[in-house]
């Protein structure tokens, strides 16, 4: 039998496996905690830097993130009141903000969009970025087509190039808010597939005539 | 030509002719040459890439693409890695294929408050209209920790302060762009008077329980901003099963401060000799110094005189491991420092864990601020009386006061920690003529900015808390009736929106989103404290977590001009 923590969860007694994080063990309960940078998947690390997953913890100066951080014995989590409520959406009304509408997306249907309207987010009251900010369209090779201005620069592509595939030619550039995904010899591998919260490439190529880059496995 | 050139392709992928060569780019021989004579026989850690693109920008003014591809060789890491890290830091110019690399020589000219309020941005457009883009580009920079001179400017690595056009020319014709190096108190002269025996007392037959119970009592606290008490740090770390590492943060980036540099400049043996009493207190198996870029004179200080230390054998050589950031304002955040000694991003770590649980490669890690270390060399030679004895306005102790602004004499000023805003201005030697005190920033942007009737709170660890500031570094701005705190907001604002690291979303877009609010004719004051309330409590660390204080306060104290 592995360990136990006992933890307050919106008020309730949670009794969950040790070593799981409060993102986990509110999801195992239908709890859906809105997430961007943290994908649920084998092998994917929980990052807890888009900040849409924050939930209270009795006694801490802050929010947490909850897709990182794990209960300990008698904390009391709270996912539901108006603190965590409000840091949450204004967090998604921060990156909607500079999102294309979701009526133009480039994926209608992105995971993105999905956690907009968990937390009832639909539009932004923020100014958008400057005109030519953001490198609109980056198809600086044959096999690469990703449109930057549906990037949220949470670094789930880089974990799971580095990380989950092992190839290691995706980073983060730049710092602040020029801070994007860069590109470095991009591989046909399996990653290609992977949606990272981007749009979807394969329709992308499919429009732009070509074959469907990125079907099957890497090759290396 | 190679004779495989000509044949079909060698690296087969199965279907096709395949090709001549691996995938990506190639590995240029005249770089990888220029790579192995640069790094000579340094080893090839991952941790020194930081060091190694210093190399590569000091020799050739800008890294190319192909010298990243021949450093990736060198170290075996992906290129990828290495262009994520030399993007984040402002002083490394990455070129790639097809781009112009930048002229040969590049003045900075600070931005921040108090060279902003000295008129640098006249001063940057005279510089800009004047020179030709071709062998000059001039560039904003935030906070070089000169506020005492300002406007202040760097050309190539040389600091002009005061800095005119006029400066500027003379310097480039005298082909002046070396740092100037202080008259300073070298290892002889502070041997000579009595430094190291200490440290050499408590190696021989020291007990480093009682030496922290003297600094506990001496109330010293973490001077880098955070206050927490040295004197309980080295438990913390000591509960930690070794190998430990000592660092110490020389990253003092927070617009306004310059006490680390004054006291580095003149007597960097007293800060030394602690760093190596800190060190022997937690058993560090090495101290890493971490000194910021913008500090030239001070790099080349400490390199000499760890050298003499070395001779001397006080330590053995390699002990203390001087690195030089790089120009990143949140690699003072202790935890994106210790990345950036790992040699990546400055991007700050999540607590728990804490530093001094999980810090340098993952090892049990004591963080000291420069001038903290400073003074525990002073407690130990001097007594805790040294600070303690000092009391004023029920707060016990001494700061070291950065101060500058509309006063006459600014400077560090070494005053009691129960000084008020107006002790500082008396202590430099008051307003300038025919400017009326209106506000001041008392501990750095981050601290916000207050205005000039809270003129009785000790500036100090825990009394401007309950205001919605605090003292942090103690870097003290003083603003006159002909600034406007409105502007000095924004040049906060925009400061955090520039430094901001970029991991997490509250601090990323937040910075950027407010500076836009607050260019607004009027500010929307709901939404910005929406926003700000979503920055304090969600921010990753620090910097986005106290970026809204300016915001608050202005809007709080200074209604009517936003």
């Amino acid at each position: 039998m592995s360990k136990q923590v006992t933890f307050t969860l919106d008020g309730e007694q949670v009794t969950a496996e040790a070593g799981l994080t409060i993102w986990e063990v509110a999801n195992g309960r239908g709890l859906k905690i809105p997430h961007l940078c943290h994908k649920p998947q084998p092998g994917y690390r929980p990052d807890g830097n888009c900040r849409a997953c924050m939930v209270e913890i009795e006694g801490e100066r802050t929010l947490a993130a909850s897709c990182i951080r794990e209960p300990a014995e008698g904390m009391v989590v709270t996912t539901n009141n108006a603190r965590a409520t409000s840091a949450r959406k204004m967090v998604m009304e921060l990156l909607v903000a500079d999102q294309p509408a979701q009526d133009v997306a480039h994926d209608k249907s992105s995971h993105l969009w999905d956690m907009a309207e968990l937390n009832g987010v639909s539009e932004s009251r923020f100014p958008k970025l400057e005109e030519g900010h953001i490198p609109l369209l980056d198809d600086s090779h044959v096999a690469m087509n990703v449109n930057l201005d549906a990037c949220i620069s949470c670094g789930l592509c880089v974990r799971a190039c580095r990380e989950v595939q092992v190839n290691d030619v995706i980073g983060m550039a730049g710092r602040g808010h020029n801070a994007y995904p860069t590109f470095d010899i991009v591989l046909l591998c399996g990653l290609r597939r992977m949606r990272a919260g981007l749009p979807d490439r394969r329709a992308d190529a499919r429009h732009r005539g070509g074959r469907r880059a990125g079907r099957g496995s890497c090759r290396f | 030509m190679a004779p495989l050139d000509n044949t079909s392709g060698v690296w087969k992928s199965g279907r096709g002719k395949g090709r001549k060569t691996p995938k990506g780019r190639q590995l240029d021989d005249q770089a990888h040459s220029d790579i192995l004579a640069l790094l000579g026989d340094r080893p090839r850690n991952r941790d020194l890439l930081i060091e190694f693109l210093h190399l590569v920008q000091d020799k050739f003014g800008h890294i190319s693409a192909s010298h990243i591809r021949a450093l990736a060789e060198e170290l075996r890491t992906g290129q990828a890695e290495i262009y994520e890290v030399a993007s984040f830091y402002a002083h490394f110019d990455v070129v790639r294929e097809g781009e112009a690399p930048p002229p040969a020589l590049t003045i900075r000219v600070c931005d921040s408050l108090s060279c902003e309020m000295a008129g640098a941005e006249q001063l940057k457009k005279a510089l800009e209209e004047g020179m030709d883009p071709a062998q000059v580009r001039v560039l904003r920079a935030p906070c070089m920790g000169r506020c005492d001179t300002a406007p202040v400017l760097e050309i190539g690595h040389n600091h002009i302060d005061h800095a005119t056009v006029e400066k500027v020319e003379a310097a480039i014709a005298a082909d002046d762009t070396h740092a100037h190096l202080p008259a300073y108190e070298t290892y002889q002269d502070y041997a000579a008077n009595g430094g190291y025996a200490v440290l050499k007392d408590l190696r021989a037959n020291g007990d480093w329980e009682a030496v922290q119970e003297k600094v506990l009592s001496a109330g010293l606290r973490g001077l880098g901003g955070a206050g927490f008490p040295s004197g309980k740090k080295w438990g913390f770390v000591r509960m930690n099963e070794g190998p430990r590492y000592l660092a110490v943060n020389g990253d003092e980036g927070e617009p306004g401060t310059f006490k680390d540099r004054y006291y580095l400049e003149r007597t960097p043996h007293v800060f030394l000799e602690g760093m190596l009493i800190a060190a022997w207190a937690v058993e560090a198996e090495k101290a890493f110094i971490y000194m910021r870029d913008e500090y030239p004179a001070v790099l080349e200080i400490l390199r000499r005189e760890i050298a003499a230390l070395e001779e001397a054998g006080i330590v053995e050589p390699g002990y203390i491991d001087l690195r030089r950031g790089a120009g990143a304002y949140i690699c003072g955040e202790e935890s994106a420092m210790i990345e950036s000694i790992e040699g990546k991003r400055g991007e700050p770590r999540h607590r728990p864990p804490f530093v001094a649980q999980v810090g340098i490669f993952g090892r049990p890690t004591l963080v000291h601020n420069v001038e903290t270390l400073y003074w525990i060399t002073k407690i130990n030679r001097e007594g805790p009386e040294c600070l303690n004895a000092v009391e004023k306005n029920g707060r016990k102790g001494l700061r070291s006061y950065s101060v500058s602004g509309r006063v006459k004499n600014p400077g560090v000023h070494l005053l009691p920690a129960g000084s008020t805003i107006l002790d500082v201005i008396e202590a430099a030697g008051g307003m300038v003529d025919g400017h009326a005190f209106k506000a001041y920033q008392p501990g750095g942007p981050s601290s916000g900015l207050l205005p000039a009737h809270m003129d009785d709170i000790p500036l100090d660890f825990d009394t401007l808390q309950p205001h919605g500031s605090f003292i942090g570094s103690a870097a003290v701005v003083v603003l006159s009736d002909q600034d406007s705190a409105r502007d000095a907001a924004l040049n906060m604002l925009r400061f955090f929106e520039d430094e901001s690291c970029g991991q997490c979303t509250p601090c990323r877009v937040g910075c950027e989103k407010a500076v836009k609010l607050m260019q607004a004719e009027k500010w929307d004051q709901s939404l910005l404290e929406e926003l700000s309330s979503a920055m304090v409590d969600a921010s990753i660390c620090g910097l986005g977590q106290a970026a809204p204080n300016p915001i608050r306060l202005t809007m709080k104290h200074f209604p009517e001009e936003v």
